[in-house]
């Protein structure tokens, strides 16, 4: 880990000024700081100056249910907040299940809703000494290389998969952000237009202006009787990221689709929404058949690699068990 | 007391060598089926596990000595490379660095075990050691090795064992003629005519197995902290081996071992990989004593992983024959083995296929490929688990191909003899633990069982059951000594040279102690873990320890309790061979009369300790000592995803008497999470184009967490072993490993109803097997 | 490797910044001088020379680290000593009280065996004490959620659920 100065913010506010002042790259925020700190610690990040955000809990970690059925989320509201949470356990099981496989319980502790948006893939090139193109090097190595984990769809020239539970799950949800910015200016984006994959120009996969910071995740009121669910496939029983998962929530009135959502981890660099299917499922009974109809669907354009075709037949599975469940359909 | 010289032979993981053992005094006589033992065989919880549970204990990471220097290493980025240059001198310039000791001045730093300088000039794998650097902080460690310029001159390099047996093949060692492991490989073992056999058989079997090279991930890294003052070294070492540590750094430093002291109280696990110093010890003592002041060096654990060892990857290839009746006909066995750039041995691939089945044909071939790859390390039964893994399900596809039930095939080749040293064993239960476990399980009905599934959200759940075999030694050696002294106050001390890896070793002599002496067991401290003490000890491996150390800590209480009979007698004016100590009371064995406690005798002599010594003798001659066992396990398998789910594995092992059998079954419980760990997910990743361990952390190399347990039901067959020593106890650190990942492996196949190709059994190889 | 990157282009400036930082830590007010990157398992091991937490990974990768902050199971190689201005920090040390009595959770360890080497150990008992403070009588489910963030190489795993099954009051 590099030397770096090290400021505290009590509001969003003030941690977008005190990012202004540590110029334009050379400044972070460090909430939760999970990912960061492994990211220092193995120089690939070595920030100059870290904006302690955390001094503003009073103002930004928080779980709110609006009247009108929305739940606002504090940027600095943990995982563990989360899926602690009786109300959202009630009202939102899909979210509590996107938290619940998370990472590890202290892990989920620290970490910190809007942290875990921007937490950077885990693929083993980039982690490692290698000058892969998504830290500004010319080659992604695991394209022809050790890719079992990576992306099976998308057209960046990085083949790392986002890494995060939540994400696709506030993707199925249609969640926005709440982004401050310079001069108290403050915008909405949607979760899914947060996320784009890297390009030759911004070799990241969320856009964030310089100097701006998320202040607030808001998941909009769903329809009277939508479900959702959440399907994580592990290597292990605990403590993996997602081979593959799935989030799928559905609207449904007298057993029809009204609206449905899906959205994939573990596949592409981003959280992989499949708006093919959600057309295919609408207006339709959510019968095993198309289920299985729409998981064929949703992997019609996966293009995988050399080690990673095992995660087309597992994404087909986990999409026909998600569509299922949260169909209410679950044995 | 006569001193004399016996002739011996004793076992370590496989490997038979002759010893010459000093005994002094005789060993008393082995605690057979009706020995009344109050202590021994109680369940007791450990000794030290108040340290252990208040961070009380004293790990070598925890060393804090005054101004102790803290060491952080640059290693090669490249599979094969040259080192031609240097520059350090802008990382010795910042702040707080003290050295950068590198080939350039401290090429003479030569390891004993590998005969080879810690600083070579050529680098044989991607983690080679090329700098270390010593600093007042590890922050500062850090930077400065990130300041350190070094110039490489890159070499062809080859990580595939297949690959690297070619004659066309880069050369791992620039020095060597090939890259086999040395001129006498391949080996071959042979008995009968396989090839007649096969040709004899009605039904013939081969398959291809491989498995993974799996990283030891002990908690506690290797590393150690070193201290010079002039006269002596003294080292602290997370080791398995204080006195193999002692041999080698005294070499290393050219001292004598006498002026080298090591010590080990608690270490953070070691499962094989830490016999000896490592390079990490050797260098913290060089660096110690050349600088004049106290350093550690502790391995990151991507280092470790790289550089301090891991299971040796295998490829084998069986063939089986037999009759139509299942009698066995043939088994070969060739087993090409990754072993890494620096490997000095094989492991013991071929013990059970010399071994468990009563076949006249047999052939093992052992390949030993060198790889451009770090060295690999003794791993909780090398060799054996992978063995075992591949001829059992190997075996459980002849079976299939016969038509017969695994277990019955495997009953109808049972040998009873040791085949290939034509001797009988000492005792051989593995019939029973067979009848057992398949009573557990539920073996008659497991195939009416997977028939009642599928199940799952989508029908595609399969349940499996399977099992496979287990051999071992295990009845440990000699030499090992001990020394027991009463204290005045009528509490002992047990001393020892051993180490207490983790596996309880302190408590179970202390029982051992007690349980002789006629003391309760908290009158009695047993001291290990420092060649000081000047009593050897073997290393804590090949589940030796509890059957080499605690005979010798029997015998030294034994004698003591002797002696202290005879001074209470003479203080009481009684035949010392009518008292008795009983929960350290002396007791007149006639009538029963309780006569004060012994401490009440003792505290008579003016500060005078008994003290008396005792020793490992000889092993049995002529017969083979095993540990025998078996396990089951019962799986269930998603079609749909590839997951498998270990749900139960029952556990029946034959280890002799069971001392502890609170700590027995944690062993038991840990290799078999062991085992599941090496059968569904432990697997190093190489970039093949690079030679680089791509998970050489504990992120991406996963092992178990607590949520991947099954249930495991433990069948303790506690019946004391009267050929293996005094105590009529085996070790348990090894066996239940052996059989776990192939009943798991078996079990899968039984779910998905076809063979299995190899370890590990992650969703990606079942969703291959299902294509 | 491919054009392995040459040795640190950029390498530290000769004073890396500190602060001064206030800890409660096991009830114990410290004021330690630390630099910034300090995480706080080093500062609780290298300043206060607690050396109960223990190294493991670096990255929260095995939860050998672990202590509570505020009664949080949380990773101390993960987390920044300055971030830690004002907290109050509970450390294996702190578990059992000045007298030498033991916390029930390390009892339950003891008389379970739910150690062997012992390294991981702290880290699990700390994991242990701050379930049972959010949740008094945990599910069997529940405590293997609440300790998956805690390795053990050794596999003490079910008697580490025994001690916790025990805690929790089911009956063995």
């Amino acid at each position: 880990m590099q030397p770096f100065d090290h400021v505290s913010a009590t509001s969003a506010a003030a941690a977008v000024e005190l990012l202004q002042q540590g110029g334009p790259s050379g400044a972070r925020v460090i909430a939760g700081g999970t990912d960061l700190i492994s990211l220092m610690r193995d120089r690939i990040q070595s920030p100059r100056l870290l904006v302690n955000i955390l001094p503003a809990a009073a103002a930004l970690r928080y779980l709110r249910f609006e009247a009108d059925g929305a739940l606002r989320v504090g940027a600095l509201a943990t995982l563990a907040d989360i899926e602690r949470d009786p109300h959202i356990a009630a009202r939102l099981p899909i979210l509590t299940q996107a938290v619940r496989d998370a990472a590890t319980p202290q892990l989920r502790a620290m970490a910190t809703a809007a942290g875990n948006l921007m937490q950077r893939p885990r693929c083993w090139y980039y982690r490692g000494e290698f000058p892969c193109w998504l830290k500004g090097g010319d080659e992604c190595f695991a394209r022809d290389g050790e890719n079992k984990y990576h992306a099976i769809f998308g057209a960046s020239p990085c083949v790392a998969v986002h890494p995060s539970d939540l994400a696709p799950v506030l993707v199925a949800l249609d969640a926005e952000l709440t982004i401050a910015g310079p001069g108290g200016s403050a915008r909405t984006l949607p979760v899914e237009r947060f996320f784009a994959p890297p390009t030759d120009d911004e070799r990241i996969e969320y856009r964030l202006q310089p100097g701006e910071v998320v202040s607030e995740i808001r998941v909009p009121a769903q329809p009277a009787g939508a479900r959702g669910a959440y399907v994580k496939v592990m290597d292990r029983q605990a403590w993996a990221f997602a081979l593959v998962s799935v989030a799928a929530q559905l609207s449904e009135r007298d057993g029809v689709v009204e609206r449905a959502r899906l959205a994939l981890g573990g596949v592409a660099n981003v959280p992989w929404r499949v708006a093919a299917v959600e057309d295919l499922l609408t207006g339709q009974r959510l019968t095993p058949a198309l289920a299985a109809q729409a998981a064929e669907r949703a992997l019609e354009n996966a293009h995988p690699l050399t080690h990673n075709g095992y995660k087309v037949p597992m994404a087909r599975a986990a999409i026909r068990r998600a569509l299922l469940a949260a169909a209410g359909q679950e044995e | 007391m006569p001193v004399r010289i016996i002739t011996t032979h004793l076992e370590f993981e496989g490997r038979v060598s002759e010893q010459r053992v000093v005994m002094e005094g005789d060993e008393p006589p082995v605690w057979g089926e009706d020995a009344e033992l109050r202590i021994v065989g109680k369940p007791t919880p450990r000794v030290d596990g108040r340290e252990r549970v208040t961070g009380g204990a004293t790990y070598t990471y925890d060393i804090q000595l005054p101004g102790q220097l803290t060491a952080a290493a640059l290693r090669s980025p490249h599979a094969h490379a040259r080192v031609t240059r240097v520059d350090a001198s802008r990382a010795e310039a910042m702040p707080g660095v003290r050295a950068v000791l590198h080939r350039f001045n401290a090429g003479d730093l030569i390891d004993p075990n590998r005969d080879r300088s810690v600083f070579a000039e050529e680098l044989p794998y991607a983690g080679a050691i090329v700098a270390l650097v010593l600093a007042d902080t590890r922050e500062q460690a850090a930077d400065a090795c990130a300041a350190v310029m070094v110039e490489y001159e890159t070499l062809p390099f080859v990580v595939d064992p297949e690959a690297a047996l070619q004659p066309e093949a880069p050369r791992v060692l620039s020095d060597r003629p090939h890259n086999k492991l040395n001129d006498e490989y391949p080996q071959t073992y042979q008995r009968g005519d396989v090839d007649a056999g096969i040709r004899e058989a009605e039904v013939t079997v081969e398959a291809r197995f491989e498995t993974p090279a799996a990283m030891h991930n002990s908690m506690e890294t290797h590393g150690a902290t070193a201290q010079w003052d002039g006269r002596t070294l003294t080292i602290y070492s997370s080791t398995q081996d204080i006195f193999g540590v002692r041999r080698a750094v005294a070499k290393a430093l050219g001292l004598h071992q006498n002026q080298v002291r090591a010590i080990k109280q608690y270490m953070g696990g070691g499962f094989g990989s830490k016999f000896g110093p490592h390079e990490s010890g050797l260098l913290a003592a060089y660096a110690a004593h050349r600088l004049g002041r106290p350093v550690q060096y502790m391995l990151s654990r991507e280092d470790e992983n790289v550089a301090a060892g891991h299971r040796s990857a295998t490829i084998q290839h069986f063939r089986l024959g037999a009759q139509r009746d299942g009698t066995l006909t043939a088994i070969e066995q060739r087993t090409v083995g990754n072993l890494g750039a620096l490997a000095g041995w094989f492991p013991a691939t071929a013990m059970a296929t010399k071994e468990l089945y009563q076949c006249a044909n047999v052939r093992t071939i052992d390949e030993g490929a060198r790889t451009n790859l770090g060295p690999f390390a003794a791993f909780r039964a090398p060799g054996v688990v992978e063995g075992i893994a591949a001829m059992e399900t190997a075996v459980d596809q002849l079976a299939a191909a016969l038509g017969m039930d695994p277990l019955e095939l495997r009953l109808k080749n049972y040998a009873e003899r040791h085949q290939d040293m034509q001797r009988p064993y000492a005792r051989k239960l593995l019939r029973e633990a067979y009848e057992i476990g398949a009573e557990r399980i539920g073996w008659a009905t497991r195939d009416a069982e997977a028939r009642r599934y599928p199940k799952g959200r989508d029908g595609t759940l399969r349940r499996g059951v399977g099992m496979a075999s287990q051999l071992w030694g295990g009845d440990g050696g000699p030499p090992a000594q001990a020394q027991a002294k009463l204290l005045p106050d009528g509490t002992a001390v047990i001393i020892t040279g051993t180490q207490d890896i983790g596996t309880g070793t302190r408590t179970v002599l202390a029982q051992i102690a007690a349980e002789e002496l006629g003391l309760p067991l908290e009158a009695v401290r047993v001291e290990l873990g420092d060649t000081e003490f000047g009593l050897y000890s073997p290393p804590s491996g090949g589940s030796m320890t509890l059957a080499s150390m605690g005979p010798a800590v029997r015998m030294a209480a034994a004698e003591a309790r002797k002696d202290a009979l005879e001074i209470v007698g003479h203080l009481v004016e009684a035949p010392a061979d009518a008292l008795d100590i009983r929960d350290g009371g002396i007791v007149n064995r006639e009538t029963g009369r309780e006569m004060g406690t012994l401490g009440s005798y003792l505290e008579q002599l003016d500060g005078h300790e008994v003290t008396a010594k005792g020793m490992r003798g000889p092993n049995a001659e002529n017969v083979t000592v095993r540990t025998f066992g078996a396990q089951f396990a019962e799986v269930e398998v998603d079609l749909g995803t590839g997951q498998v789910r270990v749900r139960r594995i029952v556990a029946v092992h034959d280890c002799g008497r069971i001392v502890n059998p609170l700590t027995f079954s944690s062993q038991i419980e840990g290799g078999i999470i062991q085992g599941l760990g090496f059968a569904l997910m432990e697997q190093r990743v190489v970039d093949q184009r690079f030679g680089t361990v791509m998970n050489a952390n504990l992120e991406q190399f996963h092992i178990p967490t607590i949520r991947d347990v099954p249930e495991i039901d433990i069948v303790l067959l506690d019946r004391p072993n009267t050929y293996a020593n005094t105590l009529g106890a085996l070790g348990a650190g090894e066996p239940p490993i052996i059989p776990t990942p192939g009943a798991i492996a078996n079990a899968v196949a039984h779910a998905i109803g076809r063979p299995v190709s190899g370890l590990p059994l992650t969703p990606d190889r079942i969703l291959d097997l299902l294509k | 490797m491919p054009n392995a990157p040459s040795q640190s282009p950029d390498a530290a400036p000769t004073a890396a910044p500190h602060r001064t930082v206030h800890l409660t830590v096991n009830g114990i007010a410290h004021e330690i001088e630390v630099e910034t990157r300090r995480t706080l398992l080093d500062a609780l091991r290298a300043d206060l020379h607690l050396t109960g937490a223990k190294p493991g990974c670096g990255m929260g990768d095995c939860g050998a680290c672990t202590v509570l902050i505020e009664g949080e199971a949380v990773y101390s190689c993960l987390t920044l000593a300055v971030a830690c201005e004002g907290r109050a920090i509970t450390t294996i040390e702190g578990l059992s009280s000045s007298d030498g009595e033991l916390d029930p959770v390390q009892s339950a360890f003891i008389a379970h065996d739910a150690l062997q080497c012992g390294f991981c150990t702290p880290g699990q008992v700390l994991a242990m004490k701050a379930l049972l403070a959010r949740n008094p009588h945990p599910s069997d489910d529940e405590i293997a959620r609440a300790m998956s963030g805690n390795l053990c190489r050794c596999g003490a795993y079910p008697k580490i659920l025994a001690a916790g099954r025990a805690l929790a009051g089911h009956p063995s």
